[in-house]
């Protein structure tokens, strides 16, 4: 029944993104909005503003485990994709690895940079 | 009485023959269609006027069977079931159905329907298999549990929910709506204590989680099955399987034999008398 | 006798996009595995933007946000915001209703038919108009806060 686990961790992590990502583009991208809500944030994309933001530990951890959801969503969703598009049990193989070691690598990389920029 | 002269329909159907070589092609037919016509009727009456070397199935006429199922001005009907006059066209343009290999001409090969609903092993299952190989009695279901899977029983294997899939489009794998439905519809009987030999069945890469719910096999099924909601309360079974959450459910008891009566009412004596 | 192979008649990759003249419920399929993809594609520009430019320093970020401030990329940045909200609303939708959680019991088929889905269609327009309301709005603040 492990595939039915792992169908139920992509819509949890579904249900997580459309938490943490509903947070990130409302402190990001849609400032003005939170201006008729009294929040004034100024320029969220400048250097500053983003620096800022880059030293607490609450917004890194966010990315964190933003970009882990996220990473294991969008993988599981294409993999599905493609799935669906091929009959060869052997490529379906090779998509899956390529597409672990592809999530793996891309969460290294991607969970350095916060981490290294909290400490700077 | 006046006479109501029939309105001439175009039928533009698809023609394929595995022996000509040539890819399949439209050819038209003109076919007097009245009220209450059928797209069969139009049909036969191409075959037995037009062009006797028309191909396609056919048996009850009554949506029963599920023999005519094919593409109608593009939406998978079933051909007996549908009148001329409710598709509000003058011409008509009928294919096989998608999603399945072509024969000839309208007759798609069923086979890879029929294969992926044995793989759900569609026959109530028991661990008492000295009552399924010798039964002694019928098994008992009330009325409410036979309820909760009744609608799903129903299907007559036209295949018409396979062609709307989009999944079934491109996935040449995926079981099918039709035999994830049916899969259902065992598990979810009183009698059967066959799941778990189903759900590994299922619970595959090109099982039940390549379902999307875009639900066209329920708005293009002839019988009103709803095959998507089947689909979807297996998958709710299959969840509460995966985390444990299962309750395990006594299947139905063998009935009981009928106890001696005597009869309230003694049976009347015969009051013709045979002549001798 | 010679042996006669089938002709393949599958639609393919193409039969996700049209095949026919479907209900509501399979474009919202169809959408929801378009901005999915799409979705996934500007979440690895981001993602690139996001660790190798920030990393870089205040000069390479700055030139990369000017860069970015260009119309057609604020566009972009739009109709992934869009695209993000219609695929979280949908996405809710397929979580509750493929658990079977509010789609209802069966019921006997009795003419003419209406599916659980059909019946419960009320609520996915209701969703839909969410959505619409929602893109509104964020057209409001990307044009008077972007361009």
């Amino acid at each position: 029944m492990w595939r039915t686990r792992l169908h139920f961790l992509f819509l949890f992590a579904g249900v997580a993104i459309a938490v943490l990502l509903g947070i990130h583009m409302v402190t990001l991208h849609l400032d003005a909005i939170l201006g008729f809500f009294g929040v004034n944030a100024a320029d969220p994309t400048g250097w500053l503003s983003m620096i800022g933001r880059a030293s607490q530990g609450v917004w890194a951890s966010l990315y964190i485990a933003l970009l882990a959801f996220v990473l294991y969503h969008a993988l599981y969703g294409l993999r599905g994709v493609i799935l669906e598009v091929t009959t060869s049990v052997r490529t379906e193989r090779v998509i899956t690895r390529v597409f672990i070691g592809v999530g793996i690598l891309a969460f290294i990389w991607g969970s350095y940079v916060p981490v290294a920029l909290l400490s700077s | 009485m006046t006479e109501v002269s029939p309105e001439q329909v175009t039928f533009k159907i698809q023609r394929y023959n595995p022996e000509g070589g040539s890819p399949p092609h439209l050819q038209e037919f003109t076919v007097p269609a009245s009220k209450g016509m059928t797209v069969l009727d139009g049909l036969i009456y191409i075959k037995e006027n037009l062009d006797s070397t028309l191909a396609f199935r056919t048996s009850c006429r009554m949506a029963i069977c599920g023999s005519c199922g094919m593409l109608i001005n593009n939406y998978p009907h079933l051909a007996c079931h549908t009148q001329i006059e409710e598709l509000k066209s003058n011409t008509l343009t009928i294919k096989s159905l998608p999603n399945m290999p072509i024969i000839k001409d309208l007759v798609a090969d069923l086979t890879p329907l029929f294969d992926n609903h044995k793989l759900v092993k569609p026959y109530i299952i028991r661990q008492d298999s000295g009552e399924m190989e010798n039964p002694t009695a019928e098994f008992t279901q009330p009325p409410q549990e036979l309820n909760t899977f009744l609608q799903f029983a129903y299907c007559i294997k036209c295949g018409i929910c396979v062609s709307a899939c989009p999944t079934s489009a491109s996935d040449e794998l995926f079981l099918g709506p039709q035999a994830l439905a049916q899969c259902y519809r065992y598990c979810a009987d009183g009698r059967d204590e066959g799941q778990l030999e189903r759900f590994p069945v299922v619970d595959t890469d090109h099982g039940a989680w390549r379902c999307h719910l875009a639900g066209a096999c329920s708005e293009a099924c002839p019988k009103g099955l709803d095959p998507a909601l089947a689909i979807q309360l297996l998958k709710r079974q299959l969840a509460s399987q995966a985390f444990g959450l299962r309750k395990k459910q006594a299947p139905s008891t063998v009935a009981s034999p009928p106890t001696e009566t005597e009869p309230k009412v003694p049976f009347p004596e015969f009051t013709a008398k045979s002549s001798k | 006798m010679k042996q006669i192979t089938h002709r393949r008649n599958y639609l393919g990759a193409g039969g996700w996009v049209w095949a026919g003249n479907y209900q509501m419920e399979r474009y919202l399929y169809l959408l929801h595995r378009v901005t999915g993809l799409g979705i996934l594609l500007f979440g690895l520009i981001h993602l690139t933007m996001t660790t190798f430019f920030r990393i870089q320093g205040q000069d390479i970020w700055e030139a990369t946000m000017t860069v970015l401030s260009n119309p057609w990329f604020k566009f972009g940045e739009y109709l992934v915001a869009v695209a993000f909200v219609y695929h979280a609303s949908n996405g809710l939708r397929l979580i509750l209703q493929e658990l079977g959680f509010v789609l209802g019991k069966p019921t006997p088929p009795i003419y003419p038919y209406k599916d659980a889905l059909r019946k419960k269609r009320p609520w996915t327009i209701a969703m839909v108009a969410v959505i619409v309301i929602l893109a509104g709005v964020f057209l409001f603040d990307f044009t008077i806060g972007g361009w």
